[in-house]
């Protein structure tokens, strides 16, 4: 099932000649996390904003949830749930509270929230205010509330940044628990390792176009080279070899190697999104 | 629009309101004025009582008398048409032109004397009563005579408008626009410029609540709040009376408008500073009908080219004159219509800053 469909879908800032967006087509299915990746400024936060209602005047066809974007009023958000990259919460308000403010919100029952800040190990501070807390602690309490009411579609921005490993960690494994319960995720992201890890497919956006769409594995094999390298420890210090994978059961020097040599390590030359994410954008990550 | 979300953004705002500095200055600012006015500057501003004298000649022990007098300060003027001109600005309170040898012809007792008195219209009662006896007791100094009645012919001239207002009730026409204003106005606002700094309007807007809902709930919070804050400066004066309903309807129509001002000033500040500095422009101009009030030498039709006038004037016919419905229905209606305008301004505002928020957020 489709979860969001767009087609064709043009933004130009009003006072600007160049179109922010540029007639870009793809399609995102139901319990999916899909990543977004781009330089800044490529047009990702304003495809996002198209999707979240936030900016009018775009064309093109967007449907979502099987409903044409322009027909949803603001019960949209009752199904749908976004995390901003930089925490914004009522700082005079304990978590409890803001959590609790956000559900009075929903026509639905929000019985979530507990549940969520366990899992991001907020409970102990649930009743701290939050403008004692750090910015991990905001980045999770936006994380608990974007989910709090259950929504079928998400759009997370960043939704790791300024968080430690451990908790980083909580984030992305309970992400793959709702990508399961069938709840289709919109990730926007610097972070390649976070998207390699949770992504079902990424696209990548150069001005205002997509320039790539496929699943990671799939980018992977088609932008790394079909090699295999080799490390090993000879009287001389530390070696390294490459091998093309194809026919590497009837390479010699290889097996030669492998039986004569101390070998360090052995690792396939596939690409990673970093290296995608630079040849494709022409852009360093920071 | 949705009531149920409206009710629980504006719980929020009463919630936050509490904790913010600036709520609690607008809130306790007004009533701590009104209990100073009524507890300490009612007397510091109840002066001596002044007199003008404008001597013809011959009347010098008199008007030593009258200078002698303790309870009394007494001016001489040079002639009759510079006492009435002190008289009509209100320099003096009372002023008596004493024809030549007028103490003679009292002490002679062969004709009746003459005298013009002026009279400045706002003169208080009190300060006419002193200046009273201090005249008699020294016409009887000056002539050593006691009559059953004074041979006097005296005529009386009263210049400028007639008025009894003590500083109290000078001052609260400034103090309930404070009210109304500083409550319906810099709530609304300020919680919405912080708002916005804080990210927090964007986050509420990826909700079901929509931005008029919230710009709605933020009007509540600041129309409810005036109202109460004009109820209480009404009573702490002891004006609080006339027609209770009109009054009501005065005190909402003017919470009304101040908070769609305050809601549309603060969704144009950027932040506190530039709402800060449109504020000490605009303050002016809505203080303005109250500070006039204080002032009443300065012509009071000034007052009605600003907006507040029509909150204020009509608040105070009420509570002063007993004025009924049909004696304040052309303010009350211009105030319909600042209403009206400022509402069709927050509309377009909303959309501006729905687009606004987009972009930024």
């Amino acid at each position: 099932m489709t979860m969001i469909q767009v087609s064709d879908l043009s933004l130009t800032y009003p006072g600007t000649r160049n179109p922010a967006v540029d007639g870009i087509s793809f399609e995102v299915g139901q319990g999916e996390i899909f990543g977004f990746l781009g330089p800044s400024g490529a047009g990702k936060s304003t495809t996002q904003r198209v999707l979240c209602r936030l900016l009018q005047h775009w064309s093109g066809s967007v449907t979502v949830m099987d409903r044409s974007l322009a027909d949803w009023g603001q019960d949209y958000f009752a199904h749908v749930g976004v995390s901003f990259e930089l925490p914004n919460h009522y700082l005079q308000l304990t978590a409890r509270e803001n959590l609790k403010l956000f559900a009075n919100l929903y026509p639905q029952d929000v019985t979530r929230s507990e549940d969520l800040l366990a899992v991001v190990d907020l409970t102990a501070d649930a009743d701290t205010r939050v403008g004692q807390f750090s910015k991990g602690m905001m980045q999770r309490l936006s994380f608990v509330r974007a989910f709090q009411h259950e929504p079928r579609l998400v759009f997370l921005d960043e939704p790791t940044a300024g968080l430690d490993p451990v908790n980083a960690r909580r984030i992305t494994d309970h992400l793959q628990t709702l990508r399961a319960d069938g709840c289709t995720i919109f990730l926007t992201t610097h972070d390649m390792h976070v998207a390699d890890l949770l992504c079902d497919r990424v696209a990548f956006m150069v001005q205002g176009r997509l320039a790539l769409i496929d699943t990671p594995r799939n980018l992977r094999l088609a932008h790394g080279r079909k090699q295999v390298q080799v490390e090993y420890r000879t009287g001389e210090g530390r070696r390294q070899e490459l091998f093309d994978l194809d026919g590497i059961g009837g390479n010699e020097r290889f097996a030669e190697l492998l039986r004569s040599e101390e070998i360090e390590t052995i690792h396939t030359q596939e690409a990673t999104l970093e290296d995608i994410f630079i040849r494709t954008t022409g852009e360093q990550l920071l | 629009m949705d009531v149920q979300r409206i009710w629980v953004l504006m719980g929020k705002e009463i919630r936050l309101g509490l904790t913010s500095f600036m709520s609690i200055y607008v809130l306790v600012m007004p009533v701590a004025l009104s209990l100073l006015v009524a507890l300490i500057f009612g007397d510091l501003f109840a002066q001596t009582p002044r007199l003008g004298i404008f001597d013809a000649g011959g009347n010098e022990t008199l008007v030593q008398a009258l200078a002698n007098h303790s309870s009394i300060q007494t001016r001489s003027y040079a002639s009759q048409a510079a006492l009435e001109a002190a008289v009509a600005r209100g320099s003096v309170e009372w002023g008596m032109s004493l024809e030549a040898d007028f103490a003679n012809v009292l002490r002679e007792g062969g004709a009746v004397a003459r005298t013009n008195t002026y009279r400045w219209g706002e003169a208080g009662a009190r300060s006419l009563m002193l200046i009273e006896a201090a005249v008699a007791r020294a016409v009887v100094e000056a002539t050593g005579l006691v009559f059953d009645e004074l041979p006097v012919s005296v005529e009386v001239v009263q210049l400028g408008e007639a008025s009894a207002a003590s500083w109290s009730q000078r001052l609260l026409p400034l103090l309930l626009i404070m009210a109304i204003v500083l409550s319906g106005l810099f709530i609304p606002s300020s919680s919405l410029v912080d708002e916005k700094q804080k990210g927090t309007l964007v986050a509420l807007t990826t909700t079901p609540a929509s931005l008029l809902d919230v710009y709605l709930a933020k009007t509540a919070v600041g129309f409810i709040l005036s109202g109460l804050m004009a109820l209480i400066i009404l009573a702490l004066n002891n004006a609080f009376a006339g027609n209770p309903g009109l009054l009501l309807l005065v005190i909402a129509l003017g919470g009304l408008m101040s908070s769609i001002l305050g809601v549309i000033l603060g969704s144009l500040s950027r932040d506190m500073e530039t709402f800060m500095g449109i504020i000490k422009v605009l303050g002016l101009v809505l203080y303005a009908p109250g500070i006039l009030e204080i002032f009443p030498q300065v012509p009071q039709w000034i007052g009605r080219v600003f907006p507040t006038y029509y909150i204020m004037n009509p608040l105070l016919e009420i509570s002063r004159n007993a004025a009924r419905f049909a004696d304040v229905a052309l303010d009350l209606a211009i105030l319909i219509g600042f209403i009206v305008i400022l509402a069709f301004v927050l509309a377009r505002e909303i959309q501006r800053q729905q687009q606004q928020l987009a972009l930024e957020g």
